[in-house]
């Protein structure tokens, strides 16, 4: 071997290795989505790659990231449950509870807007900060005074340093609470459902049962009218996608309460009211994608219908009554409903056929994919 | 040896410039604006007792005191608001400045330990009669995550995720004996967290945000003495009419909730219009009130 040539080797070596940490580019992320799943928006300051999805789900399983070190993201939000946690409403890390319930994350990327009633949250960096640094109720518990030092357990573990490097390799610092944010903003951005037998049935892949295609008929149906506010490929009515121009934001009353006559709902959980404070905005909620819905329970933005078949009954009434207790009240009567919830009055087996085909939009891949799934355990 | 020196006197030069550029050009004179933080005619401090308080009169101890100002100005003898040029550190941007009276002590725990009660700048040299600021932070800047922004805008505790903005005020007390809420349950901490709400991010885009109600508090001093006095927020005069040992609906206290029962006594004390987020009288805001400066600690 000549010096020479030595040389070259050694020049090429040492490219290979710069490469290896150098930024990765937003090339290397693909989104495999179906012909009728549009791509999502993703920030310009935050590309997707797979080293920073990787981080994100790392730091998304990690206790450590809260105050006191005993809850992660996945505490409220399970993969099994399509990242939902079975409870109407969720402890966080000093125990008191949520004030509504745990949303489920998939094709989050698509949100236009974040929680159950939020019009000021647009992206998921910004929606995360709420569970970190909330006080109100506390969630991760991450405030002043224990921010360097959670962001230093982060710093001993020897396998995030160097994957914070290659995240961010255009920061000074690349381990910081912002990346924090933004890499497992990139994980729940990679969290896409999209392999429903509905989604397969749609790409001539899989058929429907009977039961599931009364039901579709009924769900897409002037009847039912479920498809007015989830109706899109999401099955909700706030979607934004990468060629969005103009995205609208409806939040709907969908009579669950009617503490006065008057309309209210119970504070905190008066939707958008609680921003506005117009009238015909109480009780005002974001509709949730219904995909998984099947394995979400339980329902509603405080949790408070049990099942799927409940939340049926609810809408074929055009609302709910509380029959007893501080919440009575009849929300079919509330005046602030949605013009779209009205009396439906579904046959027991026009209810089994619905209940059939949101059943069909449960997506297993979701549920089970190692992609998602709790890194820590797997390295166990 | 010679290099040595060499380079340790462009240390010196070095940092000679970068000092420069903080201290006022020939033509201006330096300016420290002091606050105070006040009850019962008294400093206010945490861990020690403020004495009564509202309409009840109901003793209670500090849980934390922090608010943010923008356009700070000194008012010449012709009336006109000649802005202060802020110096920048970790309590200022060129454009807003960090008040903090908690030091995480006493019942402030979990607060931070540091404490500022001064905005200090430059103006033109010359002869000043007045001062006025806004309680706030500018709109360009109030939409800034606490995780990118430069202090003293990086304080997560002045976050207000909920509305993608920021506390501009953060006043909250332990009213003796808890606070009475009306579903029957005992409460702490009694709250005033003023900040813009009714806000809205822009879907498309991801995150320009605009609010409905400023909760911008502008506040003029028409007779104010630097060198001799100082702003003081005081509690007596922000609880006036609000009973700090019950609380009626809404959030616990009042966390600017336009239907909140608590903020119609503290926006009114405050000089604010709970329905338009505006100042009802611009400048003047009865819980500020001017008292003699402090004599500096030790």
């Amino acid at each position: 071997m000549t010096g020479r040539f030595r040389r070259i080797l050694a020049a090429g070596v040492a490219v290979l290795g710069l490469g290896a940490a150098a930024p990765v580019l937003a090339a290397d992320w693909t989104w495999s989505l179906p012909g009728h799943v549009p791509e999502p928006r993703v920030p310009a300051d935050n590309p997707m790659s797979a080293a920073k999805v990787e981080l994100g789900r790392r730091l998304f399983y990690d206790t450590r990231l809260s105050g006191n070190g005993t809850v992660a993201c996945a505490s409220c939000h399970i993969q099994a449950k399509a990242f939902t946690d079975g409870r109407a409403l969720s402890p966080g890390s000093t125990g008191g509870l949520t004030h509504r319930n745990a949303q489920p994350l998939a094709n989050s990327a698509w949100n236009a807007t974040y929680t159950w009633a939020n019009p000021a949250l647009v992206s998921l960096e910004r929606q995360m900060e709420v569970p970190l640094f909330g006080d109100d109720p506390v969630e991760m518990g991450v405030t002043d005074a224990n921010r360097a030092e959670i962001l230093g357990r982060l710093r001993a573990d020897p396998a995030y340093p160097p994957m914070f490097r290659q995240s961010f390799p255009e920061e000074a610092e690349p381990l910081s609470m912002a990346a924090v944010i933004k890499a497992i903003a990139a994980f729940q951005r990679s969290i896409v459902s999209v392999d429903s037998r509905y989604d397969r049935y749609l790409q001539g892949k899989a058929s429907l049962s009977e039961a599931e295609t009364r039901g579709m008929t009924l769900f897409f149906g002037e009847r039912a009218e479920c498809h007015h506010c989830h109706g899109s490929f999401n099955f909700n009515d706030q979607v934004v996608h990468a060629r969005s121009r103009e995205v609208e934001t409806p939040f709907h009353n969908t009579g669950l309460y009617n503490l006065d006559r008057a309309g209210a709902y119970p504070f905190p959980n008066r939707g958008l009211f609680e921003f506005t404070a117009r009238p015909e905005d109480m009780g005002a909620f974001r509709a949730p994608s219904l995909r998984n819905v099947a394995v979400t329970a339980p329902y509603m933005h405080d949790g408070s219908i049990a099942t799927l078949a409940a939340v049926i009954n609810a809408y074929s009434d055009g609302g709910r009554a509380v029959r007893s207790g501080p919440q009575k009240g009849d929300g079919r009567l509330n005046p602030h409903k949605s013009g779209l919830i009205s009396r439906i009055g579904l046959t027991p087996q026009e209810k089994r056929d619905l209940l059939a085909f949101l059943g069909a939009l449960t997506d297993e891949t979701l549920l089970t994919d190692p992609r998602w799934s709790d890194p820590w355990q797997a390295l166990r | 040896m010679t290099v040595q020196r060499a380079a340790f006197a462009g240390l010196a030069i070095l940092g000679l410039a970068a000092c420069s550029t903080t201290t006022p050009a020939p033509d201006s004179m330096p300016v420290t604006v002091t606050f105070a933080l006040t009850a019962n005619g008294k400093p206010a401090r945490c861990g020690e007792p403020l004495g009564p308080l509202g309409s009840g009169g109901t003793p209670a101890t500090l849980h934390d005191a922090r608010f943010y100002v923008e356009d700070v100005a000194l008012i010449d003898a012709a009336g006109q608001a000649v802005p202060l040029a802020l110096e920048r550190n970790d309590w200022q941007t060129a454009s807003v400045a960090l008040l903090d009276f908690e030091d995480g002590t006493g019942g402030c725990a979990g607060g931070t330990r540091a404490t500022n009660a001064t905005v200090t700048g430059s103006v033109p040299a010359g002869r000043y009669a007045g001062l006025s600021f806004t309680v706030g932070v500018p709109p360009a800047l109030n939409h800034s995550s606490t995780e990118k922004a430069a202090p003293p805008l990086d304080i997560a505790a002045m976050g207000w995720s909920w509305q993608a903005g920021r506390k501009f005020m953060k006043v909250e007390v332990d009213p003796n004996g808890g606070v009475a809420k009306s579903a029957g349950a005992k409460a702490r901490t009694w709250y005033v967290h003023l900040g813009s709400n009714g806000c809205t991010g822009n879907p498309a885009d991801g995150e320009s945000v605009s609010c409905t109600n400023a909760n911008r508090l502008p506040v003029t001093v028409a007779a104010f003495d630097p060198a001799t006095q100082a702003v003081a927020l005081d509690l007596s005069s922000l609880f006036d009419g609000s009973a700090l040992g019950r609380d009626r609906g809404g959030a616990v206290g009042c966390m600017s909730g336009p239907t909140d029962p608590e903020c119609g006594p503290v926006f009114r004390q405050l000089g604010l219009s709970l329905e338009s987020g505006r100042p009802v009288t611009p400048g003047t805001s009865p819980a500020f009130v001017v008292v003699a400066k402090p004599v500096a600690k030790p």
